[in-house]
């Protein structure tokens, strides 16, 4: 009789704590869910911040790059692009789809950016101006706390994807349809290109 | 009233507490008997005897396993910090550099608070889903707090009303009631745990299956202890209420305010529609809840009571808030704050004046934890005065690392050349640049403005990826391990920077008080004060006399000076932590004697007031700024 009473309580007691190890596995889930989506915004206030300053730039650059106006409009449609993509991937942060459309057109806007720069080396007068100065200078702080956001976000995605797929949290993590979240990376063009071998 | 001052009332807290749990105990023990009792009656029915030991057992061990696992499962939960609340009730973090107006209103609000309490900035959240107008506070101690707004709030308020809100906040903070509420929340999730495995239990099915009886046993036995647990709940959290708005009055200096937000609350409801939110309804700033019958289990005083206390002459009209009002885009005003007068500052800006009363630190220090609208005024008008440039760097994450690396460096040119170059190799050179630019803004900073700026950096600073902090730690710890020359300042900021960034990344300790007389500690405040003699004076006869008075506050004889060895940044880093785990008495006693040797040459410097200041923030005792009695 005792027996089958211990029984039952050993069983009960393993149950809760089996239970509590599944709650608490849920919870680490979810905050470490919260802590990359809070990550992602501190990179969202970034990202705007570039897309407000590139319109500027242009403006300043379209009075000396009169014959240049190819590379302008590409510059302002690339930033379009990424605006969008950016707009989607904040309603979603650490979506597969919408990050991955976002680091594309992020690195279509550096290309293009990179080009607009290379053709102003040309213009003395541009590189003088006043303001394009104060606008590159701008420009260059904000993509250094791109930078620093993006690190910021990739270790907390990171500390979550692991926890998703540690043994034996990855059992919490499909039960509850926890997804895993997609890094912001950025692909440099240059070291896309092949390299040119000449004999 | 609040009449006692802040160790009274850090005294009085922990008093209730115990008190509390006393109660829950009692209640937990008549949930169990009471689950015996009609187990035993069901048992008795079926013909076995319900006197068998064996049976009261089973019973009562599993009854109280579930209470008090659940229980403490909860308080585990709730003891990462308030930012657990926050999220479950689906709250979004605020950016330090956020472009939304209302955003930003709110965090101006909360940002001048803490300055002008001396308490460390909180997390901010918004609730943006909810159209009600509601707040809370919620935390351990003041180095985890986190202040949320429903996006109601930040719609319907003007700025004086929402400081009126915060402001009823930022006291249950101050009062102690933090630590009361999250312990309320775990006690009485073990009791509604019982109802919850009840009704579980119901819902199974197959014959003759006794569970869906025991569920229903369990489900009336936990009612009822739900129904005390909410009845305790709603008693304390009823009086804490009253407490912080009169609390909140004193501070702001303006009943108009929060009774106008009381109005509005009137017009436009406080229920919050989160499912969540019935758990952390004692939290709020009004009631969350839709009205319950017998107004027992409110855990608020009604809202006609309190706009009455505020406001006597108050007509009983409500203000109607117009809900669907598209709101202007408006400028936000920075609040209209009468400038310090020179004789408010302490520390060589009074022209002329000789000798500064000693009274008058003493008189301050009364102010700890009960800041006042002077405190205010002085915040704003700092804040009005920053540099825009500082101000900017304190709101972003990469240049607020570099605004503490900035205010840490060497006022040595060759040492600080080499703490650059050592920098640039640990860290991004984006960084190092814009530390070494920053640093020129921070020399030309008034010792009193460092404090309050490192304090603003602290929202940006919590935004760091834990590998990111873990670099920030070492830097900083290289900073200052390398300047021989270290004053005891920059030591303190150092550390009150590192202690208040450091509950975001590792799970916060929290100092169990385990000193009740001050004899033991003895050591530790001889080293601290000795330090604080070495640091303000130059003169050994001076030192010595600092030194003499400040001991004499701890009424124990025979205390000497200890040598330059014996308080070593490494032996007052050691004494201050043993000094955290003393009762809130003992760090009154310890304040009082700190000031006295600051006061000791009869005029206190700037930079030695905000020593003091420094030194109360490592011990948890928010010292508002000192102003001029």
């Amino acid at each position: 009789m005792i027996f089958i009473v211990l029984l039952i309580g050993i069983i009960f007691l393993v149950g809760l704590v089996v239970a509590f190890y599944v709650i608490g596995g849920y919870n680490n889930l979810v905050s470490f869910r919260n802590r990359f989506k809070n990550a992602y915004a501190q990179i969202d206030v970034q990202l705007k911040r570039r897309y407000d300053l590139i319109p500027n730039l242009v403006e300043t650059a379209k009075g000396y790059l009169k014959h240049e106006r190819g590379t302008l409009e590409a510059v302002i449609a690339a930033r379009n692009v990424a605006s969008n993509a950016s707009i989607k991937a904040a309603q979603n942060p650490g979506d597969a789809t919408a990050m991955k459309e976002l680091t594309g057109a992020e690195s279509v806007l550096t290309g293009t950016l990179g080009r607009l720069m290379a053709v102003a080396e040309a213009y003395p007068d541009l590189k003088a101006n006043q303001e394009m100065m104060q606008l590159m200078e701008e420009l260059t702080s904000t993509e250094n706390k791109v930078a620093f956001a993006r690190q910021a976000y990739n270790d907390a995605v990171m500390v979550y994807n692991t926890t998703r797929e540690t043994f034996p949290t990855n059992f919490i993590a499909n039960t509850f349809n926890f997804a895993a979240a997609e890094m912001f990376v950025i692909d440099k063009p240059e070291e896309k290109q092949a390299p040119k071998v000449s004999f | 009233m609040p009449q006692l001052d802040f160790f009274a009332r850090e005294e009085s807290a922990r008093r209730h507490t115990k008190l509390l749990e006393l109660y829950f105990a009692l209640a937990i023990i008549g949930t169990v008997l009471v689950t015996y009792l009609i187990f035993a009656f069901l048992f008795a029915a079926r013909g076995g005897n319900p006197y068998d030991p064996k049976f009261l057992l089973v019973v009562s061990v599993g009854t109280l396993g579930v209470i008090i696992g659940a229980s403490l499962f909860k308080t585990a939960q709730l003891a990462s910090g308030g930012s657990v609340v926050a999220e479950m009730l689906g709250g979004h973090l605020v950016n330090a550099n956020t472009t939304d107006l209302d955003e930003r209103k709110l965090l101006d609000v909360v940002e001048e608070m803490s300055i002008a309490s001396g308490t460390p900035v909180p997390h901010v959240y918004i609730l943006p889903d909810e159209p009600g107008i509601n707040a809370f506070a919620a935390g351990h101690s003041t180095k985890d707090m986190v202040v949320c707004a429903t996006r109601g709030c930040l719609r319907h308020l003007t700025r004086d009303e929402l400081q009126g809100v915060i402001g009823h906040e930022f006291s249950h903070i101050l009062n102690g009631d933090m630590k009361l509420n999250l312990r309320l929340m775990g006690l009485v999730f073990g009791l509604v745990c019982l109802t919850v495995l009840g009704r579980i239990l119901l819902r199974t099915r197959g014959r003759k299956n006794p569970l869906p009886l025991i569920g229903l046993v369990l489900l009336v036995a936990g009612a009822i202890g739900v129904f005390f647990g909410k009845l305790i709940k709603s008693a304390v959290s009823r009086q804490r209420e009253f407490l912080a708005d009169a609390s909140s009055v004193q501070f702001t200096r303006n009943p108009d305010g929060l009774a106008n937000a009381l109005k509005k609350v009137g017009g436009c409801g406080s229920r919050l529609e989160d499912a969540n939110a019935e758990d952390a309804s004692h939290l709020f700033f009004a009631n969350g809840l839709s009205e319950s019958i017998a107004g027992m289990f409110s855990t608020h005083p009604p809202l006609e009571q309190r706009i009455r206390a505020l406001d006597p002459a108050w007509d009983g009209k409500y203000i109607s808030v117009n809900v669907r009002a598209v709101r202007e885009i408006q400028s936000i005003p920075a609040r209209m704050a009468r400038p310090p007068q020179p004789g408010d500052l302490l520390g060589g800006r009074i022209p002329g004046a000789a000798a500064v009363p000693v009274s008058v630190i003493g008189a301050a220090l009364l102010q700890t934890g009960a800041p006042t609208q002077r405190h205010l005024d002085y915040a704003a008008d700092w804040r009005s005065k920053l540099p825009p440039a500082l101000d900017a760097a304190a709101r972003e994450p990469m240049s607020a690392v570099a605004l503490i690396y900035a205010l840490l460096l060497s006022r040595d040119d060759t040492l600080r050349a080499t703490q650059l170059e050592q920098l640039s190799q640990q860290t991004d050179p984006g960084i190092c640049q814009q530390t070494a630019a920053l640093f020129t803004s921070v020399l030309k900073l008034e010792s009193r403005a460092r404090l309050p700026l490192a304090a603003l950096t602290m929202s940006a600073l919590r935004r760091l990826s834990p590998a990111q902090y873990k670099q920030f730690n070492k830097n900083i710890r290289y900073i200052i391990e390398s300047d021989q020359q270290i004053e005891l300042f920059e030591y303190t900021l150092q550390k009150i920077v590192l202690r208040q960034l450091e509950p975001t990344f590792v799970p916060p300790k929290h100092p169990i008080i385990q000193f009740y007389v001050i004899k033991p500690l003895v050591p530790d405040c001889v080293t601290l004060l000795s330090a604080l003699a070495y640091a303000g004076q130059t003169e050994p006869a001076q030192i010595d006399a600092a030194f003499r008075q400040g001991a004499g506050k701890l009424n124990i004889p025979g205390l000497a000076l200890a040598s330059p060895a014996d308080c070593s940044l490494a032996k007052v880093d050691a004494s201050l932590e043993r000094l955290n785990q003393g009762a809130p008495q003992i760090k009154k006693i310890l304040l009082n004697a700190c000031a006295e040797t600051v006061a000791a040459a009869g005029v206190i410097q700037e930079n030695e007031a905000e020593l003091l200041r420094a030194i109360a923030d490592t011990l948890d005792c928010p010292i508002p700024p000192l102003l001029q009695v």
